[in-house]
């Protein structure tokens, strides 16, 4: 009896989930799927607002063969390339070198997250002057006798200074995942480990990096999308034209320079990128 | 390398007390250096002459401390407009998000309805949609509808958040199913289940919500970027960019102390919330992919 009683209520009621998803559903219209779908058909489309007219692959062919985009999207693939290489590794090491410790373990987590927090556009304007020849990266690096750079003076140091900024900012995060996959994994792998006599290098080759592979594999994911569209900061930092020489152009710059003109093509090729 | 298994976490922590200190020795200095900028950067804003003398090389020494730059810079309530204007549009959004993310995650979590699965499917893949790409038809969207250069859009997409709808359906998995058959054998509906014996509940997974979505939000340039034309409705990130390219070339001061009242607020909260936010980002990423 209560079977049959069950299965009248939640047939009767099921409508009422729907409710619970009209807000989800709701969005996802307005702000999904019509954009998207609109971007899609625009970028077939030259238009000014008002006037549309067709253009076929024009769109996709232009952008494909300004030197702009193509600057743009190596200056993001540079960028985040650069900044993923360092800050994992460093990450790691940093929230492996935390775990170890007994105390003060959350004032250090606090400490390297600040940067993390801060909104990049202060982020990317005090780099400004953390990267001016006389700032004090240029200070740091002298104690070591390394010359001062003029970061945003050249293209090749500016992506540089770039990445140092995306570096400086991520750390934290990195961190803390890191942090959050060694705390899951279980004392006991160890105990078993150095009860057989294994030292601790080995210990970590073969237990905690293996472990690692998905905090690497989301920061990985992270970092990559994060690049991708990337913009605030290089906005503070070089403009919308990305100066120097357009080093500091990213696509989403591109896309935000360019955008309402005849954007739609680098929103079709953006989509591509991501999958 | 002895293991202490600690009563809160599982830690493997270096024996040698020696080495522990020399180790918190090297990465409290590490951290310092991180927030190196900060501590330059509010010394700087606190230089009366910073404007005139450009703050390099870089010194710590306040050599005359004075609210001036402050002065300037709130001086046509601009910074205090941009203030009102993001904690109105982090907390609408906040809202939104909150009630759709709760009823969309109770839905998928208890619910038992046609196509639960596919909408699903669906939600989880508009995570893969980047923001850029929607941005242009989004804005054009807007100002068909008169909506541009309001806080409208720019709280309204809060209220698809497929992250958001992860987070809260695990959260409400872990709830026992038990309290809602008890609910419905008593006769109540799935809202009035949900109004009172579930939401009350779900204090630890909203405060998580709360503050990834209102930093989210506090911190969100491009889009206010696009669509906020007017002076006064600027946000504070908006309003540190604008400032920075009026300067010119860079009053060092005034740019440092916009940037300075930027970060305060957020460097605020975030001193006091530090475990909540930190466990929470913690979360989000091993439970995100």
């Amino acid at each position: 009896m209560t079977k049959a009683k069950k299965k009248k209520s939640a047939g009767s009621k099921q409508w009422i989930w729907y409710l619970f998803l009209l807000p989800s559903i709701i969005g996802i219209l307005v702000c999904m799927a019509y954009p998207m779908l609109e971007a899609l058909r625009l970028s077939f489309f030259k238009s000014n607002g008002s006037i549309e007219a067709w253009k076929g692959l024009d769109n996709y062919k232009y952008v494909l063969s300004t030197g702009v985009f193509g600057k743009a999207v190596f200056n993001t693939f540079f960028i985040t390339f650069f900044q993923l290489i360092v800050v994992i590794p460093l990450g790691f090491i940093i929230a492996l070198a935390i775990n170890s410790l007994k105390h003060y373990k959350n004032l250090l987590k606090a400490l390297f997250f600040i940067p993390y927090i801060s909104p990049a556009i202060a982020a990317g304007t005090l780099f400004l002057f953390v990267l001016h020849p006389q700032g004090i990266l240029n200070e740091l690096t002298g104690v070591f006798g390394i010359p001062a750079v003029s970061w945003l003076e050249n293209a090749t140091s500016a992506r540089f200074g770039a990445s140092i900024l995306s570096i400086w900012k991520s750390l934290g995060f990195n961190i803390i995942i890191f942090l959050a996959y060694l705390q899951a994994i279980s004392p006991e792998y160890y105990e078993a480990a150095f009860i057989d006599g294994c030292t601790n290098l080995k210990a970590h080759r073969y237990i905690t990096i293996p472990q690692m592979g998905g905090a690497i594999a989301f920061l990985i994911t992270m970092g990559w999308i994060n690049g991708l569209q990337r913009f605030t900061e290089v906005y503070a930092l070089g403009g919308v034209t990305g100066s120097p020489a357009r080093s500091l152009h990213t696509i989403v710059g591109f896309i935000y320079e360019r955008g309402f003109g005849n954007y739609e093509f680098g929103v079709a090729i953006f989509c591509l990128l991501l999958f | 390398m002895k293991k202490y298994v600690d009563k809160e976490e599982n830690t493997c922590s270096i024996n040698n007390k020696g080495a522990r200190i020399f180790l918190t020795v090297i990465l409290l200095g590490a951290g310092l250096l991180l927030i190196l900028p900060f501590v330059w950067m509010t010394v700087v804003s606190f230089e009366r002459y910073a404007n005139i003398n450009p703050p390099f090389p870089p010194s710590f020494k306040v050599k005359n401390f004075s609210w001036f730059n402050f002065k300037i810079v709130t001086e046509n309530g601009a910074m205090l407009k941009a203030y009102k204007n993001s904690v109105t549009v982090a907390v609408l959004g906040v809202i939104v998000n909150t009630i759709s993310v709760l009823m969309g995650g109770y839905a998928f979590s208890k619910g038992n309805f046609k196509g639960k699965k596919l909408i699903f499917l669906i939600i989880i893949a508009t995570m893969m949609l980047p923001f850029e790409t929607r941005m242009i038809p989004m804005y054009k969207l807007f100002l068909k509808l008169k909506l541009v250069n309001t806080f409208v859009p720019l709280i309204l997409p809060n209220i698809i958040d497929a992250f958001g709808i992860m987070l809260t359906k695990q959260f409400f998995d872990k709830l026992p199913d038990c309290l809602s058959e008890a609910a419905a054998i008593d006769g109540a509906g799935p809202f009035r289940t949900f109004m009172e014996i579930f939401m009350p509940l779900t204090k630890p997974i909203v405060a998580t919500i709360v503050i990834l979505k209102f930093m989210d939000n506090w911190n969100s340039f491009l889009w206010p970027l696009v669509i906020l034309t007017g002076e006064d409705k600027r946000t504070v990130p908006i309003l540190i960019s604008a400032f920075s390219y009026e300067g010119g070339t860079r009053a060092a001061g005034s740019t440092m102390t916009v940037a300075f009242l930027g970060i305060i607020p957020v460097l605020i909260v975030f001193l006091i919330l530090q475990k909540y936010i930190i466990q929470s980002i913690a979360l989000s990423g091993v439970k995100g992919e």
